[in-house]
């Protein structure tokens, strides 16, 4: 009898361990959010016309504030998310569609964005606005900005809030990324919330 | 299937089962929920200086609304800071700073000297209590109306019809929790024990503690 309930004993703490491998929740790489509305819902303009968030309803959306002149945040986030799509594979990447907010309205036109977002990955898109319309915007998702003057007055930079959003097919936030994160944190949290 | 196996098998089934159950009916951890994000901002604080929320990262933050006009809820906000302000060392903060940003919906009339001269009406500790606002009304709407999601209103006599509210925000810059009115429990005791909440999970959030600690959130165990 005793052998028995070692046995037993046995075979669950065995079973325990294999089970905690393999069925161990996901661990989310970025900060996860339980918003209980979805996001504030805009309208900015792309090279093609009028772009609304609501557009992409279905779809995972990857929300990005930077500005083309910007040195190496905004390069080194895209090129990540670009390679994370690329790694994933296309049927997955078909169904995450990623936005770059442009907060320097004055030297990046809708035109000269797509170009930009373009070199990254092919399905990214670029879009901006008015100051007015950007500032709101801004401040619903966190995201603070201000102009750094440079030696022309053509050539400042613009500080602004790194992060990564991600909005899930409802388009609430559920997940945000800080600076830094890599390609595979980015592709592994995007697996997870593809499969839910 | 062998014996011993398919016991092993509903054993390890009913373990899983009953831990899940275990930890959401006894919370051994609790958290308070990620709500949203935190609106970013560039105020004017009473010191006629920028007041941004990039300046606040890092530390807890009590957000509270009002006007300099403002007749009773007003003051039991005030008071209510004061008191936890004065209670701060009950919780273990590691260190961790908290900031207390009032945030005036009237910036026709409380201008920088006029909110400096309340702070010291209120002999507020102005090293951690900000006082501030924006001349730009669409924005400060949107920060105190969407972002911070009080409600308030010009009545249009020299009064503003509003919901007295504090919102707690992390120093990630996420909303963590909203008080809208008091309950048994005073506004003050909670908000402490909510800054020990916070600080209990930031002192967790590496290795395999941040796996309890997300694991909570998952079952939604917040600290009421």
């Amino acid at each position: 009898m005793k052998i028995k309930i070692i046995l037993s004993v046995f075979v669950i703490m065995l079973g325990l361990a294999a089970g905690f491998y393999f069925f161990r929740p996901h661990t989310f790489s970025g900060t996860v959010i339980q918003s209980p509305q979805p996001s504030f819902n805009f309208t900015l303009t792309s090279a093609s016309g009028d772009v609304s968030l609501s557009d992409f309803r279905g779809k995972l959306v990857l929300v990005y504030f930077g500005y083309t002149f910007c040195p190496d945040v905004c390069p080194a986030t895209l090129a990540n998310v670009g390679q994370a799509l690329r790694k994933l594979g296309e049927d997955k990447a078909s169904q995450i569609q990623t936005i770059m907010i442009s907060v320097d309205p004055e030297r990046d036109t809708p035109q000269k964005l797509a170009e930009y977002v373009g070199h990254f990955h092919p399905s990214f898109i670029g879009i901006t606005g008015s100051n007015e319309k950007l500032e709101e915007v801004t401040s619903l998702y966190g995201i603070f900005y201000e102009k750094s003057p440079g030696n022309t007055a053509e050539s400042y930079l613009i500080d602004h809030t790194a992060t990564l959003l991600v909005l899930d097919r409802e388009g609430y936030l559920k997940l945000v990324f800080p600076f830094g994160v890599t390609v595979d944190e980015i592709a592994g949290d995007l697996k997870y919330m593809l499969d839910q | 299937m062998n014996k011993y196996l398919l016991n092993g098998v509903y054993g390890l089934l009913a373990l899983i089962v009953v831990s899940a159950f275990a930890f959401k009916i006894f919370q051994p951890i609790q958290v308070l929920p990620r709500m949203q994000l935190s609106p970013a901002f560039s105020l004017t604080n009473q010191n006629n200086e920028r007041l941004t929320s990039e300046d606040l990262r890092g530390k807890f933050v009590l957000y509270t609304f009002m006007y300099t006009n403002c007749p009773a809820p007003c003051y039991e906000i005030n008071e209510t800071i004061k008191e936890i302000q004065s209670r701060l060392d009950e919780v273990e903060l590691d260190g961790i700073e908290v900031a207390y940003v009032t945030i005036s919906f009237d910036p026709d009339r409380d201008t920088a000297e006029t909110l400096e001269a309340y702070a010291s009406s209120l002999n507020a500790d102005t090293q951690h209590w900000s006082f501030a606002t924006t001349t730009n009304k669409s924005l400060l709407k949107t920060i105190i109306g969407s972002g911070f999601e009080t409600y308030y209103e010009d009545k249009g006599n020299g009064s503003f019809a509003f919901d007295p509210s504090f919102v707690l925000v992390d120093g990630w810059g996420i909303v963590r929790a909203e008080y809208r009115y008091s309950t048994e429990v005073s506004n003050a005791d909670r908000i402490l024990r909510h800054f020990g909440v916070l600080a209990d999970e930031v002192r967790n959030s590496t290795g395999s503690a941040k796996l309890a600690y997300e694991a909570a959130h998952l079952f939604l165990c917040y600290a009421p």
